[in-house]
């Protein structure tokens, strides 16, 4: 559930906002339906990689990876032409990284109040 | 309790990551703003194609325009008029080349510090103090009085600027996001920036500096000996004999004492032959279709985003094919239905030094003509990201400005040890100067009347502009302002305070050296000396070396029949004349008896080679490292002086003391207490030459080709790794026609066959689109690399059916 309701709202937004948004819905829907400290991480991270690999593939392929085994040369990488993978695999950690850890922050903030309660 | 803690621990970890991951930190970009699939550099990767029509809605358009596509992308402009053909260029040239208008408008302009920080002040300093953005108001304001140019450069800016107002930041071209900044609205400052960029990149590298230290080190006979003022060996521009048909004006006086000396402590920058420039136009008595034929190859260091920019132009009174510089409007080099013309440097002295005394410590007042003058403030401002700004006053004299003061002269930066501290600067592109005219006219000649008019309009950087008509006119001139001098002047730095010692105005245009249709039914040019002894005035005393040029004439003269195929490999060709006027004399003194295995077998290789620098000689390399050692083994003892900077003699003085004075007291090296001779000197740089190769590559094999040892490559223009070219297996060296080193070399080959219909070809080592990511960024490379062109796509009307033209554009108004 949680991790359907990121994916979506996030695929929505990020045409018209900043990349941070994935952070808000990260937060706010875990903080509504997660279960646990682990699924509020686990679910937005899976969501977050999923979708960032998948728009960079949509980018890359039709590209034959040709910027993206560049900009892993920018990165230090060796001249090779499976770059793209090791980039596209950096941009789901990072994407599943910022949204997992806003999705535990949201579920934890929400858990103080369920405590009071 | 414990769970507030966890709340408020998970919050600031998420909130700092956040941070963390949209900060800019050193040159690594905002991981994740960058990253975004969403806005990051993913959308910077392009697709194939883009088949079909698409519509653009331009409001201030006048007219319809349409832009055909063809199948390298390069982009056939036809307008009704010519507000909309030059803002159609503009727009086009934003959308293939946004990021790299921006960055040479920066670094020419000095404002790199304003998006990359502390790292960029020296160079930002520097371009500001040796007077570009003063140069360029200069310009700017001399094309504003004219009121066409001024039209087309407006046009030109809102074509740019409506390209930019058309994006969103997740369009920016990749560097923006790599760099972290947006792009900003386009200036017509900005154009006249990017001519005197050009400017710096062609006649700034004076030695004046160096040739004083010279002077005050080793006396006047031994500089007069040793950087003489005519070369051994020449092979003119203008054809020897040619009678010089106008009443020169009288040369100016020479004052008594006109140099002064200068010392410092820098590291010695040794002068590196940059430019290798070609071009030539053959009679129709010489071809196989009877009409003209005109070639042009200038080189330059290469970069990707390539330099040009390919465009065929055509409105209501022009249709003109060829490269133009991305930021100036109109083509530079190129041809129409009419004529073709193209582009080589001149070389000539337009830049000088004049020593100031100043009244007294506080610098506000220096000596000219015996009176006490006024020195004008220019306040600089050098905005600073993440830093603050710094004001930098830099002095004006009426010769131009005091670029150093001894304590200003930043150590870090290699580009300004050239620059005697305490001196002011006379540079021709501080003048105003309307050179946007001269393409202007050029794209749309019809004859060589038009081309001479043309040229009248040209300050700098001076060119060889060279020229064919379809009524079989050739002709070359010598194009720009070349400053009226007496014999030397500005061969070493100057007294500013005789007027004496100013430059005395200009040789007339129409008295720069030219020659129209000569017997021997061919022009051409290689950066040579222009003129034989008889042209009465004074231009350098150093322009580069003739074997290039002899090499063009020797082929030329013989050539019948020419077509683009003879042409192409006269290009392409890699023979080198210092080879073949050296190596007999260097095999004959190496002393077979005392060689290894491996040296033995480069001799073998040496004495079988066709002195040609092709990719697969290994000879060539050999012969490279060998005659530049042995450069370095007669020179390095007398002008590498960590003390004083110098310059080492020319090749062609090495080359004359090679084969007329083996006992030249030259060859004796101070530093060591027996005597050398040349033979030592030769001998011992063979050795040098084949234990380097070995050093590094091994023991000989195919990493000895010379392909592999001069190892060409295009770089990216802000050096990011892996947005450069592969490295690229070629042939070529400084000395032949082909003079393509490491990452020097033609930025733009041309060959234009004139006729009932014109034919051209042409190629450079990149391709139309400055984006990485796309298909059409190094398409080029490697015809350019395998020394191939390609059919360049003359549409004569925007009717024309083309089976190359895979796109169309329709722009208008509504």
């Amino acid at each position: 559930m949680l991790f359907l309701l990121v994916i979506i709202t996030c695929l929505i937004l990020q045409f018209f906002l900043p990349w941070w948004i994935v952070g808000v819905v990260a937060f706010l829907f875990a903080s509504w339906v997660a279960k646990s400290g682990l699924q509020a991480f686990g679910s937005s991270f899976l969501a977050l990689f999923i979708l960032w690999v998948l728009m960079g593939l949509i980018h890359s392929v039709p590209n034959n990876h040709l910027l993206a085994n560049r900009v892993g040369q920018m990165f230090m990488l060796p001249e090779q032409n499976f770059n793209w993978a090791i980039l596209l695999l950096g941009t789901g950690l990072i994407g599943g990284l910022a949204a997992g850890f806003s999705g535990l922050a949201g579920f934890y903030c929400r858990q103080i109040f369920n405590k009071r309660r | 309790m414990k769970s507030i803690f966890k709340a408020i621990f998970t919050l600031i970890l998420a909130l700092s990551l956040f941070v963390l991951l949209n900060t800019k930190l050193g040159s690594v970009p905002p991981i994740a703003k960058f990253l975004d699939p969403f806005h990051g550099f993913w959308k910077n990767a392009e697709c194939k194609k883009r088949p079909g029509t698409e519509k653009l809605q331009l409001d201030e358009l006048r007219g319809k325009v349409e832009i055909q596509f063809d199948e390298q992308m390069i982009p056939h402009i036809f307008a009704e008029n010519n507000h909309d053909l030059y803002y159609a260029q503009g727009y086009i040239t934003a959308k293939d080349r946004l990021w790299q208008l921006d960055f040479q408008t920066r670094f020419a302009g000095g404002r790199l510090s304003e998006v990359i920080g502390p790292k960029a002040i020296h160079i930002d300093s520097y371009q500001r103090r040796m007077g570009m953005v003063y140069g360029a108001e200069n310009t700017l304001l001399e094309m504003e009085k004219d009121p066409e140019i001024k039209e087309i450069m407006h046009a030109y800016t809102a074509g740019i600027n409506a390209y930019i107002h058309s994006l969103k930041p997740e369009d920016y071209p990749i560097e923006f996001k790599i760099l972290d900044y947006q792009p900003e609205d386009w200036k017509p400052i900005n154009s006249a920036l990017l001519l005197k960029l050009m400017s710096a990149t062609l006649t700034a590298d004076s030695d004046q500096f160096y040739m004083s230290n010279a002077l005050s080190k080793y006396g006047a006979d031994a500089v007069k000996e040793l950087f003489p003022d005519y070369p051994f060996r020449e092979d003119p521009i203008i054809p020897k004999g040619t009678k010089w048909n106008f009443k020169a004006l009288e040369t100016p006086k020479q004052p008594l004492i006109a140099s002064g000396k200068s010392v410092c402590n820098q590291p010695t920058k040794q002068i590196e032959e940059g430019i290798g420039s070609n071009n030539w136009a053959l009679a129709g008595t010489k071809t196989a279709s009877g009409y003209p034929m005109l070639a042009n190859d200038p080189h330059l260091d290469l970069t990707l985003p390539s330099i040009w920019y390919q465009i065929q132009m055509a409105s209501n009174d022009v249709n003109a094919y060829g490269v133009s510089i991305p930021g100036a409007p109109g083509i530079v080099i190129g041809f129409n239905r009419n004529v073709a013309w193209g582009v080589t440097n001149v070389g000539a002295n337009v830049m000088d030094w004049y020593r100031i005394k100043f009244k007294d410590n506080s610098q506000r007042e220096y000596w000219y003509n015996n009176k006490w003058n006024p020195l004008k403030p220019r306040i600089e401002e050098i905005a600073v990201r993440g830093g603050k700004t710094i004001l930098d006053t830099v002095y004006y004299t009426h010769h131009g400005p005091i670029v150093y003061l001894n304590s200003q002269k930043p150590k870090e930066l290699a580009k300004c040890y050239n620059i005697p501290a305490g001196h002011a600067l006379r540079w021709i592109a501080h003048d105003p100067s309307n050179d946007i005219r001269t393409f202007y006219m050029l794209n749309r000649a019809k004859n060589y009347t038009d081309y001479r008019e043309a040229l009248s309009h040209y300050t700098a950087p001076a060119q060889n502009f060279i020229f064919a008509s379809i009524d079989n006119d050739i002709a070359i001139t010598s194009s720009g302002y070349l400053p009226l001098k007496w014999n030397d002047q500005g061969k070493f730095l100057l007294d500013g305070s005789d007027p004496a010692n100013d430059w005395h105005g200009r040789i007339p245009a129409d008295q720069n050296p030219t020659v129209k249709n000569p017997p021997r039914n061919f022009v051409s040019s290689a950066n040579q000396r222009p003129t034989d002894a008889t042209y009465p005035y004074y231009l350098n005393w150093d322009f580069a070396t003739y074997e290039r040029a002899h090499r063009i004439n020797t082929r030329l003269s013989v050539m019948t029949h020419a077509n683009v195929d003879s042409l192409r490999s006269l290009q392409n060709d890699n023979y080198s004349f210092l080879a073949a006027d050296i190596l007999p004399t260097l095999l004959s003194v190496v002393d077979v008896k005392t060689l290894n295995d491996t040296e033995s077998k480069g001799i073998e290789l040496l004495r079988k080679w066709n002195r040609c620098f092709d990719a697969d000689a290994i000879a060539a390399s050999i012969f490279e490292i060998w005659q530049k050692d042995i450069g370095v083994k007669t020179w390095s003892d007398k002008f590498d002086d960590p003390n004083i900077l110098m310059r080492y003699p020319s090749r062609d003085k090495l080359v004359e003391l090679l084969l007329k004075e083996p006992n030249s007291k030259w060859f004796d090296n101070s530093r060591t207490s027996q005597k050398e001779t040349r033979d030592d000197v030769i001998r011992a740089a063979y050795k040098f030459a084949i234990d380097s190769l070995e050093r590094k590559y091994g023991a000989m094999s195919d990493d000895w080709k010379w392909g592999n040892v001069k190892h060409t490559h295009v770089p990216h223009l802000a050096q990011i790794t892996g947005f450069g070219s592969k490295f690229l297996n070629n042939g070529g060296s400084k000395s032949s026609v082909n003079a393509t080193s490491e990452k020097n070399g033609p930025s733009w080959r041309m060959i234009v066959a004139l006729g009932k219909v014109v034919k051209a070809y042409g190629v450079f080592p990149g391709g139309e689109s400055g984006n990485p990511g796309s298909f059409y960024y190094d398409d080029m490379v490697d015809t350019w690399s395998n020394g191939k062109l390609n059919e360049l796509v003359y549409l004569q009307s925007k009717d024309e059916k083309s089976e190359r033209i895979i796109s169309k554009w329709e722009l208008s108004k509504e």
